[in-house]
């Protein structure tokens, strides 16, 4: 009887959700989805339980965190916002995920027993991290936040079957009606590190190691050369490209390479501090990125743009809370303390940093603009007026490099 | 034919006997049963699952609790299984990939490149139709196309395996690099139809139309796919043990002289196999694209499947239906590393990883076992049937009627390939 019970509600979830995700129909009204949305919701909590009880008995077991699929903690506490984050890389302990997994306790830290979050880690991504976002939204995770941009399809297409909960996309473009995006303006400490990196520099030739010739990374390459330039005009950026976020060896050995043909300062966008270790076994110096890394090459270390998502985090989690989220396109600044500057290494003199700061003042009070005309592109053709500011959406499309850049774009 | 119940283990004769008396030692069998051949592996993965339990209590975790987390993730939900037969997919196509190769002692390292060619072809295919074509067509279009692509990539190394004898382990291992800066360099850098021209904040693959999309089975994402590999699996078995081709390369399989004496076409043979390897994993990237990424995808299809088909087939023992089998093991415990990382306890993600590792390396050491008989001590030296074998070996070369001890060829290519990958 119970068993009847339960193929029934199976079968109407089975109905329910194939009419919800069939096919994309932009032009579905309203209203239905409203409907649908409430039945669903009832009849895969009902599924879910029903499945677990079963899975319970069969293998007698008396473990409460037997709840589904996994074994997680998802689902159902009252009052207890349970929340998820899906990593692209391993915590660790320095860099992009890094500083994602300190967001995440910030934000634990700030809202206490109102939360209970989990992460999982090593996601790869595109169409395989499909089932993780589903997997935790069926678990019961009320918000789940992804961070990596080949999250952004999949994280778009588990949404609408889930309609109550709330996802949040980190550095994609693709919103729904549960699902946000934010990401920051790295490119304003860019503009910073390139002050220190030109400081350093005695060749006047800087390395940068890159993930993919893709704007975010294109905008980042761009804003730290014209910080070299306002220290010295005449230095050039040269740029490898690793295809890669996350792989210590590559990014080890493209810094190398870069050392090798006369480079003496090493940048990155790379999740790794290991070409800060290539660095330093060359003694020459280095920029970081994503989280303070300086401990990874102390003597090599100048300073890192970093990533500050905690308080992003909490706003996040405070608006769910109150029911009074909506999808949004959060692009933060350094104003704002989503991105920032680490602490300077000992060897960034104090006039460097006397005019770094008085950079940086002007940044967050909105008088100084890093893309600012004139700009010319590699090839010396002028790609800015003088005096004009570029707008936000041609920052975030950006596919050319400004000149003094060593590379090709793409 | 011989009894299909007892399989010739080795084309040498026991003269390399590891023998000395009233101790401990190896001795070659003259002969394997089906018993053997069936608890070794199975045994393997239980040293396997032993060993990382003892690991995983060092480490202090409860191996229990983690196994079940483990078979409940993959195996005992209906969302578990579905997800892990959609991970099996490509593991089946690559698994056979390897297993045709190895049967006839080619080691083909590059079911990886083929697959992303595979995927390549199938993508353009589907892009090139667009929405003119009904499904079925597009479908069976694409998995030719698919076929042709991963041939395409193989028939390099297999003209030069087949007419210079160059070494086709370093050169499909080699080309595997080479197709991964390809498929990136498709949707980087260049304006190819490939890639979508409105992603301009992050290159992506152009999505293939919807008429191009393979079917799916209910609201999973199981999609056709599955069912090609199995059938595909089917019609390798079908080669292999009822065409006069799977004839030829069971021949050559045993020695490519004996297979000169009795008249195969070796350089043609070498090249057909090989080919009929590409196309397989060929298969497998265009099954990605077309029911899975949706698109061509670097991220998604550079997961190591071409190297992990290497494990199946070896794990398989070079069987088609054991190849099934072991992507399904596989797949699933490929996927339940994600669901450990929900323990309360976190149990990392790289304990499936190791488990992985551990079975492989269990498979192989075991493989001890299938070709030798242990000599203990105590145990009176077994009767020498040495002419008995050696008369019968005659025979079974110019038959080709033996099996030519598969779990020997893919242990070899396991290896080498581990290395080589690793």
């Amino acid at each position: 009887m119970r068993s009847r019970t339960r193929w029934i509600a199976l079968l109407a979830v089975a109905g329910l959700v194939a009419s919800a995700c069939g096919e994309t129909d932009p032009a579905e009204p309203e209203g239905t989805d409203v409907a649908t949305e409430e039945a669903t919701d009832e009849v895969t909590e009902d599924a879910a339980t029903d499945e677990a009880t079963d899975e319970a008995t069969d293998e007698a077991t008396d473990e409460p965190e037997a709840t589904g699929t996994w074994a997680g903690e998802g689902g159902g506490e009252d009052g207890v916002l349970q929340v998820a984050f899906v990593y692209v890389g391993p915590v660790g302990d320095a860099g992009w995920t890094y500083a994602h997994d300190l967001g995440r306790l910030a934000m634990e830290e700030a809202l206490g027993d109102q939360v209970e979050t989990t992460y999982i880690e090593s996601v790869e991504e595109g169409a395989p991290s499909e089932r993780i976002f589903e997997d935790l939204a069926r678990e019961g995770y009320e918000l789940i936040f992804g961070t990596s941009f080949g999250y952004m399809d999949p994280m778009a297409t588990v949404a609408p079957d889930f309609p109550e909960v709330v996802f949040e996309h980190c550095s994609g473009y693709t919103t729904g009606d549960n699902l946000g995006t934010y990401f920051g303006a790295m490119e304003e400490p860019r503009y910073l590190t390139g002050m220190a990196a030109a400081a350093a520099s005695e060749s006047g030739r800087i390395g940068y190691v890159a993930a993919f010739p893709i704007p975010e990374v294109i905008r980042g390459i761009n804003a730290f050369a014209l910080g070299v330039q306002e220290m010295d005009p005449d230095a050039t950026v040269e740029v490898v490209w690793t295809s890669t976020w996350y792989d210590p060896a590559v990014e080890k050995e493209a810094a190398e390479s870069l050392l090798d043909q006369g480079a003496d300062v090493v940048a990155q966008h790379q999740d790794t501090p290991s070409p800060g270790q290539a660095a330093e076994e060359r003694g020459a110096s280095w920029v970081g990125y994503n989280s303070d890394m300086s401990e990874f090459a102390p003597d090599a270390w100048l300073t890192a743009p970093v990533w500050d998502w905690g308080p992003h985090y909490i706003e996040t989690v405070e608006a769910v809370l109150d029911g009074t989220w909506t999808p949004r396109e959060v692009y933060g600044t350094m104003a704002e303390g989503m991105v920032g500057l680490a602490p300077f290494g000992p060897n960034v003199d104090d006039d460097t940093q006397a005019l770094i700061d008085e950079r940086r003042q002007e940044i967050e009070d909105g008088s100084f603009a890093p893309f600012t005309g004139p700009l010319n592109d590699q090839d010396g053709e002028l790609r800015v007026e003088e005096g004009v500011e570029m707008t936000l959406p041609e920052l975030l499309s950006i596919d050319w490099f400004v000149e003094g850049v060593v590379g090709s774009a793409g | 034919m011989s009894a299909p119940t007892r399989d010739r283990v080795d084309d040498t004769p026991p003269s390399g006997t590891i023998r000395a008396p009233r101790r401990l030692a190896l001795e070659p069998r003259q002969e394997v049963s089906r018993g053997v051949l069936v608890a070794v592996p199975v045994l393997a993965v239980l040293l396997a699952l032993i060993v990382s339990a003892l690991f995983l209590r060092l480490t202090g975790h409860d191996p229990v609790t983690v196994y079940r987390v483990m078979v409940r993730a993959s195996f005992a939900s209906r969302f578990g299984i579905a997800d892990t037969l959609v991970s099996a997919t490509p593991l089946i196509l690559t698994g056979l990939a390897a297993l045709v190769s190895f049967r006839v002692r080619l080691w083909n390292i590059g079911a990886e490149g083929q697959l992303y060619l595979g995927a390549v072809a199938a993508a353009g295919m589907a892009l090139l139709l667009g929405d003119r074509l009904a499904t079925p067509v597009n479908v069976v279009l694409m998995i030719v196309a698919g076929a042709l692509g991963g041939m395409a990539w193989i028939a390099i190394p297999a003209l030069a395996r087949a007419w210079l004898r160059t070494n086709e382990i370093i050169t499909t291992l080699l080309l595997n690099s080479v197709a991964l800066l390809f498929i990136n360099w498709l949707i980087f850098g260049s304006r190819s139809i490939w890639r979508d021209p409105d992603s301009g904040q992050f290159p992506q693959g152009q999505r293939i139309p919807a008429a191009a999309e393979f079917p799916r089975f209910g609201t999973t994402r199981v999609h056709l796919g599955l069912l090609v590999a199995v059938l595909a699996a089917v019609v390798v078995w079908l080669v292999l043990t009822r065409t006069r081709f799977g004839f030829r390369m069971r021949v050559l399989g045993d020695s490519e002289d004996a297979a000169r004496y009795a008249g195969v076409p070796v350089r043609g043979m070498v090249l057909a196999v090989l080919l009929l390897s590409g196309a397989l994993a060929g298969i497998a990237g265009a099954a990605e694209v077309g029911g899975l990424s949706r698109r061509l995808d670097p991220s998604s299809l550079a997961i190591g499947l071409g190297y992990a088909g290497i494990i199946v087939a070896a794990l398989a023992r070079l069987n088609p239906g054991g190849v099934v089998l072991v992507a399904v093991l596989l797949g699933g415990v490929r996927n339940a590393g994600t669901a450990l990382q929900s323990l309360p306890d976190r149990v990392p993600m790289e304990v499936a990883v190791m488990l992985e590792g551990a079975i492989l390396l269990f498979a192989l050491g075991s493989e001890v076992l299938v070709r030798y008989r242990i000599q203990w001590p105590w145990s009176r030296p077994a009767d020498d049937p040495a002419q008995g074998a050696g008369a019968a070996e005659g025979t079974d070369a110019a038959e080709g009627a033996a099996d030519p001890a598969p779990g020997v060829d893919a242990a070899d290519a396991a290896e080498s390939a581990g290395g080589a990958a690793g």
